[in-house]
């Protein structure tokens, strides 16, 4: 009973926190709420989009409004693993010193960890960030640096190909989510983004975000929901549905114009990406004040969870901004629960 | 006895000089029937001979393909050997039209053998057979009216079992293609007429135990009518394409309320009158199915 009101407790203060970033960027909602869901489950995410349209911005106000130590690293293509874990430099007396890097400086407490333009960075670096991410531990100075509370945010423009790595499949798959991040659309919030001062000056905008400390008790909270919302076997049998179909669509019925089924996918979700999906869909249920898990959840998360782990074959491949969203549509349309 | 003796010494004699001193062993022309030809029929001739070890016949001695007289061309000459015999085959062509039965004759010709620098001749004799006319001038003087005609027609064999049998096939077949094309659902517009009929069918049976069925049919009928599955969160873009349903929005709301709570949350324990009031919902959408609301 206890845990029941505490949770109540945590659901209001998650969608005040929510209220407040969308307060400090406007026209991004479906975004925030992706946000909130893959903080309260921890996990990693992956912002794509546009230059310019406020990506940093968001990460920003959020790390800012969890509270938790925070570092940021800018990608470069001469960035090495080692700049992440050490630098070295010689100080006042002209002797040579080693100090920890972004990821070590704070030790254990590092919370949220910013990376910048991830695409631009070799992939000896995409590596190194495998393991933080999974194990949530680093290896350096011959030991092991355990980081419990890290939770990665990536971005990455979509607009520029010349000096950037495509992120192996390993690397992606260890996001929960890839979010696009998409222009505003309505006229206001454009105008109001144009002509207000307030989103101006960025650095003043965080600020304004109200440092709500509930950082470092974000991992309890996450097991507590994965362990109170339910889901039924029905459920169990749509999601397993859901799997097979990014393996398989054309059993389900999916057909997409100029394409042949049976040679689209190179391969389909990993089984620690429908884990992803589930988890996140059971902290989606619990801030929609259920208990239980819906087909919704799923299909809510369904787009930001999957599209970035379904691989097509070459062939396809240079079609994928059109056929992954088309693709993961007929999925959703196809498979039925109950 | 003395007389006996010179008998079997003189048949050696005979029969030893025959068979030594002749070039040709044996000799023979086959020929068909003499009479019973007419104008363009074809006459086979076969000459089989056989000859002694050494001497060899020469074909160039054989009459040469073409026409041999006015009214004969030689078709075809074919030769077979094997060893010392030989057999060859001759085929004429008639081309002669007699007012009456005539007498004619394939000419004879000679064949050459030869051993060595020696020649040795083998006549063919000539051959005799009558030709009959394909019109005759005595019946066309005494017949009236028109002399040459056509055939009869042939008599037709009854068909009408077959008929019958092709009927009843091409019949049975249609019914097969119209079920078959009923299994695959190639009447979408009729059965899409028919989906609550259907689901209220399946319905009727149905008890308060059995809800899990009873929901089953109903989403099943409703995704059908949607031409995909059809959720909550997707009822507006249903009601857009389906205006006509917006009546009973209220009562599919509670459907997909309840159908979320039993299928996905625990302690949900059905009732009588929830599976009435799923009937009811059924009614509803098959009266708006039929047009009459």
């Amino acid at each position: 009973m206890n845990t029941d009101i505490q949770l109540t407790d945590w659901r209001e203060q998650a969608l005040q926190f929510e209220q407040q970033i969308n307060q400090t960027v406007i026209g991004l909602q479906p975004a925030v709420r992706h946000i909130i869901l893959s903080v309260f489950t921890r996990g990693h995410v992956l912002l794509e989009g546009n230059v310019g349209v406020g990506k940093t911005t968001l990460l920003r106000a959020v790390a800012q409004g969890l509270g938790g130590d925070y570092q940021r690293i800018e990608g470069t293509i001469d960035l090495m693993p080692a700049d992440l874990i050490y630098y070295t430099y010689l100080n006042d007396q002209g002797r040579p010193c080693v100090d920890p890097g972004p990821l070590l400086k704070h030790g254990d407490t590092l919370a949220t960890f910013f990376f910048n333009e991830i695409n631009r960075a070799r992939p000896q670096v995409h590596a190194l960030l495998l393991r933080a991410m999974t194990e949530r531990s680093i290896n350096a100075f011959n030991r092991d640096y355990a980081l419990p509370h890290i939770q990665v945010f990536a971005d990455r423009n979509r607009v520029e190909k010349e000096e950037t790595f495509e992120l192996p499949a390993a690397a992606k798959d260890r996001f929960m989510m890839e979010i696009n991040i998409d222009m505003p659309g309505s006229d206001t919030v454009l105008d109001e983004l144009m002509f207000n001062p307030r989103f101006h000056d960025t650095d003043q905008l965080i600020r304004g975000v109200a440092n709500s400390g509930i950082y470092y008790r974000l991992n309890e909270l996450a097991q507590t929901v994965q362990q109170r919302s339910q889901t039924s076997p029905k459920l169990h049998a749509y999601a397993l549905s859901l799997w097979k179909a990014t393996h398989r669509p054309q059993q389900y019925g999916v057909q997409l114009s100029d394409v042949e089924m049976p040679q689209l996918l190179m391969a389909g979700a990993s089984p620690r990406g429908m884990s992803y999906l589930i988890r996140a869909a059971k902290t989606r249920a619990w801030l929609e004040h259920r208990d239980h898990v819906l087909p919704e959840d799923l299909q809510a998360l369904f787009p930001v969870c999957m599209t970035h782990r379904l691989f097509l074959n070459p062939m396809y491949a240079y079609r994928k901004e059109q056929l992954l969203p088309e693709l993961v549509e007929g999925i959703l349309n196809q498979v039925a629960a109950p | 006895m003395r007389i006996v003796l010179l008998l079997v010494l003189s048949l050696l004699g005979c029969s030893c000089s025959g068979s030594i001193d002749e070039p040709v062993s044996y000799f023979n022309v086959e020929t068909p029937r003499p009479f019973g030809y007419v104008n363009g029929d074809e006459i086979p001739q076969r000459i089989v001979i056989e000859t002694r070890s050494g001497i060899s016949l020469q074909p160039g001695s054989l009459p040469g393909k073409g026409q041999i007289n006015r009214w004969l061309n030689l078709n075809r000459v074919t030769i077979k050997q094997s060893g010392q015999r030989y057999q060859i085959d001759l085929l004429y062509q008639v081309f002669y039209a007699p007012l009456e039965v005539k007498s004619l004759t394939l000419p004879g010709f000679t064949m050459q053998l030869s051993q060595g620098e020696k020649s040795i001749s083998q006549n063919v004799p000539a051959w005799t057979f009558t030709l009959s006319p394909l019109r005759e001038l005595v019946v066309r003087q005494s017949e009236q009216g028109e002399y040459m005609r056509p055939d009869s027609p042939p008599p037709l064999l009854t068909d009408t079992q077959a008929l019958y049998g092709l009927a009843a096939s091409l019949s049975v077949a249609v019914l097969i293609a119209a079920y078959l094309g009923y299994l695959y659902g190639c009447y979408p517009n009729m059965l899409r007429r028919t989906l609550f009929k259907q689901a209220l069918r399946k319905l009727a049976g149905l008890s308060k135990a059995d809800m899990e069925r009873a929901l089953t049919i109903v989403h099943h009928a409703l995704n059908s009518l949607n031409g995909q599955p059809l959720f909550s969160n997707r009822l507006d873009d249903f009601y857009r394409r389906n205006p006509q349903y917006l009546q009973v929005s209220s009562q599919l709301a509670w459907f997909f309320n309840y159908s979320n709570r039993y299928f996905f949350s625990d302690g949900m324990i059905a009732v009588a009158q929830d599976l009435q009031q799923l009937k009811d919902l059924c009614e509803q959408c098959r009266k708006i199915e039929r047009g009459s609301r």
